[in-house]
Parts: C-alpha cells; sequence; structure tokens
C-alpha cells in the first residue's frame, strides 16, 4: 500500500514508517505562539522548569504579535512584554512585533516554512501553511509548552480525503467561494480529523493566496490540515525565499499511486456562483444573490483567510468599476495580512484611492477576527467579512455577519445591501 | 478518577464552537483560575451556567463540541469550574488534544447527539458517570448511554496527569 502526503510528512519526522491511526511522536520544525496564547506558553514553560529552563532549540521557535496588534489593553501589553521578555531570556531572535502582521503569512512570506515540515502554533488556521504542503497544526499552550520542553509532540496518523477541483471560475466567482460551497456541503464536521488533498487543474494553475485561503478554511470543516504540493509559479517563490532544497522537499512527500484515501471527492467550479456564509454558522451557506439586498452596517476585508495582495487588488477592482466610493452608510474595513501586503498595495497606488473612497485602510493585524480589537459589531448590526468565522456573538454579542470573497464583501460595501458581485464586475460584458 | 461520579447534566447542542463556551473578549486572560467565570456567556439560553454551574456538573454535547479556536481558555474553564468529565458525541480535534494534555477527560457518548435533539437527555438531569467503564447512567430518564475510551497513549498521558507530567516521568525513566 502507498502512502499519501501526511504519512510521509510523519514518516519523516519520526522517523520511522507510520499506520493511519496510530499515534507518533514527530519532532517539530518549528514552534511558534502569538500574542494571544504566547504569554501562557512562557509561563506555563516557566513553571515547569521552575524558571530554570532553555528551550529545547531557541532557532526553531517564533512568536508572532497579531491577534491584538498593536495591543489595544494594558493587559494584552502586559502579555506582549511577558513574551518579548521570554524571547530574549531564552535567545530566541525570531520575535516578529506588532509590525509585522499575520504570523503563518510573515513565516512564509520570510521563506520560514518548507514542504514536509511540522510546524505548532497557537492558532486554529496555521493550518493554512499546507498551502505549501507543511503540516502545520494549530495547539493550545500546553502543546506549545510540552515541544519547548523535548522538540517532540504526538499525533495521530490521520485519514486522506482527495479533493479534485477542475474547471476555471467566472468573473466575479473566486477561490473562497469555491471554499465556501465546500464548507456548506460537507458541514462543520465534514473533514472531521483528516488530511486532506487538494488536486486538479484548479489548484494547479491557483495563485499562492487563492491556496491560502483554501487550505485555511479546512478548520471549518474540522480538518487536520489541507495539502496542496507547490508547483509552477508558487514553486519558483518558495525556492526564491525558503531555498532551492525546497524543490527536492516538496517532491519527496509527492503522494504514491496507490495512496489510501477514504474519499475522492470531485468539483467542478466553472458553473459556480458567489457563495456566502450566513448567520451565525461558517456552513450554513446560501448563494449571495439569495441574500442579496440585506442592509449592512459594516463591511471588513482581510484575515488569514483572505487578506492577501490578491485579495485587497480584488476588491479594489470591485471598488474602481463603482467610481471609487463606498457607501456612505457602510463602515468598510481593509486590513492587509503583512507588512510586505501593505507595502505591496501601496506601490500599486491603491492605498490612497481606498482612502479616498472612504475605507478605513488599517496597518496588518488579524483584527476583526476578535471582538476585543477595533471594528467589532454592536448588537443588531449586520457585517459582511471575508474572514472564516461567523460563530454566535463572535465579533459583538447580537451582531450577525456574513463571510464572502473580497469581491462580494466590496459589492456590498459599494452599495449598502449584500450585492452579488457580478451585477458590478460583469457590467456590460456579455 | 475513579467510582461512580454524580451530578446533573447541563445539555448542549451539536457544533458548539470555542467562541460560546469561552468567548474571545477573554482572550488575554493567563490564569486558568479566572476563567470559569466566562464560561459559556455567549451561548443563548446558557447564560447562567458560570453562575449556578456546581463542581460535579457534566456538560453533556453532541457532535464537534469545541470546534474553532486552539485556545486551551475553553478546557481550563471547565475544568477549574469542578466539570469533572465532558459527554460528547464528538469533540473537536484540537479541543481533544487540549483536554488529554491538562490530564481532563472526554467521553466520546455514540448516540448522545440524538439523545439531545429528542428530548430524551435535558438540563438537570441527575446522571452517574462511570469513568472506568464508560457507563453513564440518566437517573432521570433511566436510559444508559456508552462512552468510548482513548486510546493506549492518550490513557497513559492522561494517567499523567497531563501532557508535561508525561515528559517529566517519560525522562526521568529515560
Amino acid at each position: 500500500m502507498g502512502k499519501t502526503v501526511i504519512m510521509k510528512i510523519m514518516e519523516r519526522a519520526s522517523g520511522r514508517e507510520v499506520k493511519v491511526g496510530e499515534r507518533v511522536w514527530c519532532g517539530i520544525d518549528w514552534s511558534t505562539a502569538r500574542d494571544f496564547g504566547g504569554a501562557s506558553c512562557a509561563l506555563q514553560f516557566d513553571e515547569i522548569t521552575e524558571g530554570r529552563g532553555h528551550v529545547w532549540n531557541p532557532d526553531r521557535i517564533a512568536f508572532t504579535f497579531d491577534l491584538q496588534a498593536p495591543s489595544h489593553s494594558e493587559k494584552v501589553s502586559n502579555n506582549q512584554k511577558t513574551i518579548r521578555e521570554f524571547a530574549r531570556r531564552q535567545g530566541i531572535t525570531r520575535l516578529f512585533d506588532v509590525n509585522h502582521g499575520i504570523g503563518q503569512h510573515v513565516l512564509l512570506e520570510r521563506g520560514l516554512v518548507k514542504p514536509g515540515d511540522v510546524i505548532l502554533g497557537t492558532d486554529s488556521h496555521m493550518n493554512l501553511l499546507g498551502c505549501v504542503a507543511a503540516f502545520a497544526t494549530g495547539v493550545g499552550s500546553t502543546d506549545i509548552a510540552a515541544s519547548w520542553l523535548s522538540g517532540t509532540n504526538w499525533f495521530r496518523v490521520p485519514e486522506t480525503m482527495r479533493v479534485e477541483v477542475t474547471g476555471e471560475f467566472q468573473r466575479g466567482v473566486s477561490m473562497r467561494d469555491f471554499l465556501t460551497m465546500l464548507v456548506g456541503g460537507l458541514g462543520a464536521g465534514g473533514m472531521d480529523f483528516l488530511s486532506v488533498e487538494f488536486t486538479g487543474d484548479t489548484i494547479e494553475r491557483s495563485l499562492l493566496s487563492e491556496r491560502v485561503t483554501l487550505c485555511s478554511m479546512v478548520t471549518e470543516m474540522s480538518g487536520k490540515i489541507g495539502l496542496i504540493l507547490p508547483n509552477g509559479p508558487v514553486l519558483d517563490w518558495l525556492a526564491e525565499r525558503a531555498g532551492p532544497e525546497v524543490r527536492e522537499r516538496a517532491a519527496a512527500i509527492a503522494p504514491d499511486l496507490d495512496a489510501p484515501y477514504t474519499e475522492v471527492r470531485r468539483y467542478d467550479v466553472s458553473e459556480l456562483e458567489p457563495m456566502a456564509s450566513c448567520p451565525d454558522a461558517p456552513d450554513n451557506v446560501r448563494p449571495v444573490r439569495e441574500v442579496a439586498g440585506v442592509p449592512v452596517d459594516q463591511v471588513h476585508i482581510g484575515s488569514c483567510t483572505n487578506g492577501r495582495f490578491e485579495d485587497i487588488a480584488a476588491a479594489f477592482e470591485v471598488l474602481k468599476l463603482s467610481g471609487f466610493k463606498v457607501s456612505p452608510g457602510v463602515r468598510t474595513i481593509i486590513t492587509p495580512a503583512t507588512r510586505e501586503v501593505m507595502i505591496q498595495a501601496a506601490r500599486a497606488g491603491m492605498i490612497e484611492r481606498f482612502l479616498e473612497a472612504g475605507v478605513v485602510f488599517t496597518n496588518p493585524t488579524c483584527s476583526l477576527c476578535t471582538a476585543e480589537h477595533y471594528g467589532a459589531l454592536p448588537s443588531g448590526d449586520v457585517g459582511c467579512s471575508t474572514t472564516n468565522r461567523n460563530f454566535i456573538g463572535k465579533v459583538g454579542k447580537g451582531s450577525h455577519t456574513y463571510l464572502m470573497s473580497p469581491m462580494s464583501a466590496m459589492a456590498a460595501a459599494v452599495r449598502g445591501v449584500i450585492t452579488d458581485p457580478r451585477d458590478i464586475v460583469c457590467q456590460g460584458r456579455d | 478518577m475513579s467510582g461512580i461520579l454524580k451530578g446533573r447534566a447541563w445539555v448542549f447542542g451539536d457544533d458548539v464552537d470555542t467562541d460560546l463556551i469561552y468567548h474571545n473578549k477573554y482572550l488575554a486572560e493567563t490564569d486558568p483560575r479566572n476563567m470559569p467565570q466566562y464560561s459559556f456567556e455567549y451561548y443563548p439560553g446558557k447564560e447562567s451556567f458560570a453562575r449556578e454551574v456546581k463542581p460535579g456538573d457534566f456538560v453533556v454535547a453532541g457532535r464537534n463540541f469545541g470546534c474553532g479556536s486552539s485556545r486551551e481558555h475553553a478546557v481550563h474553564c471547565l475544568k477549574e469550574a469542578g466539570v469533572p468529565v465532558i459527554l460528547a458525541e464528538t469533540c473537536s480535534r484540537i479541543y481533544y488534544r487540549n483536554a488529554i494534555n491538562n490530564g481532563y477527560p472526554v467521553l466520546f457518548v455514540k448516540g448522545i447527539s440524538s439523545a439531545i435533539r429528542d428530548g430524551c437527555i435535558k438540563d438537570g438531569d441527575e446522571l452517574e458517570v462511570e469513568l472506568e467503564t464508560g457507563t453513564i447512567r440518566d437517573m432521570t430518564s433511566g436510559r444508559s448511554y456508552h462512552g468510548d475510551a482513548v486510546s493506549d497513549l492518550e490513557r497513559e498521558i492522561m494517567s499523567a496527569g497531563g501532557l508535561i507530567p508525561y515528559l517529566k516521568s517519560r525522562r526521568k525513566e529515560g
């Protein structure tokens, strides 16, 4: 019997053959923590080692300040300070402070992530690093502290689902819409404990930003990891940043022809239309046109799922076709994933136009993934957002959020009501 | 933990996410002892949980309990409140890890999701739970359920008291 990608990753990391369903101890390539969770990890580590312990390898640990960057409260400021002091004491130099952006994206841009790596982080969307075939997973602070002690952790070798995607998106439709459709079809537990390999011509042609979107939303179906083997321009981009060995690393974990899949699902996206996750669950999915007309109070474009330059550029396109003006009744917030993305948007001349149009363009951060940073919604308000969760009260008690693509979100911002973006981007076309 | 545990049931549905268990508003808290006061604050109809839960009460839930964020707060807030075990049809991957790593038991209980939906198990039911065998008796309704025990590795971690004590004891042996 052949091996799937995740089996090959775990074999490399554990140094032995693995079987689906068994528990294995894997060596950790990166053990990371954010401003959220990071202080708990540091305090826990100090408690375990009575303040005298050394981490297993300071060069394999990174801190990323993203959830509340810059800090909005004394409590968060103190947590961030706890982390800075811990890093200094332990000789951990990779501390990406409040001026960097969302952790996984920063690690990726810095060339720190390679195919086949095993990565832990205090972020349930850590697994978006599957976009370059790394096995990254969100864990709690105990898992992180334990890995700092030993450089290892335990994992169950998961079953694998294969998802083959073919076809080209119509204008106004994007990878986010495919994902939303998938979450709606499979449900919140639809990928429970599974590793998922995404393949097919749509995936092979896709940009890094689209792969990020795809892999991040695996979490919303309770999957363990979504994996895409880097190829083409994505592999070139990665090799430039992380070194030429990523080509060999990617080839070494390619799935065998007779690899065991619990299920193979096939999708054709050529007839897909814009989709939305309606209040109050990511898997409560309907086509955008069916909820068109719902008045909107706030629009947010950003997050680890849809905060890359291409996402911002897609929103820019909709704004441009609408005469560079957002509806005065809608608070429109755009948050780039990282500083690099923000610089790209600045160089492309977009930020000035967004600001003139009435958009709040913020520093890179997770922003609206928590009610405890800027942009929290008051009770009764309706938001449209490109984030990945719209659980009950997530960004404010009594508020309701529709999750959608950057194009759909900007369409709502310019019209003031939920709008199928094809009404704007397909105007004057066949 | 052995013998028979007795307590009241607090009953929740499927896909209870971590924001409902412990809202993101309180993530800056790092001391587990301060976390119980926020438990289920955002769960419609269960806002009084934190005030009214008694040590020994059980959390009973459907499928995919604890989906969403990686926050360990969602385990601490129930453990520190004295809830001795989570009884759920299934539990999300990260929540399960966090529970095991803290030596906190979760039983996967077949059929509990539909029992909740059909009203066969309700808030306030008196339960008896035997962790060793996985037997759950609802003394109010007279029904019984069975919860699956965990794998060998998880059992070892659990009985060591969590991942950290487990690793420390392995180190000493090694």
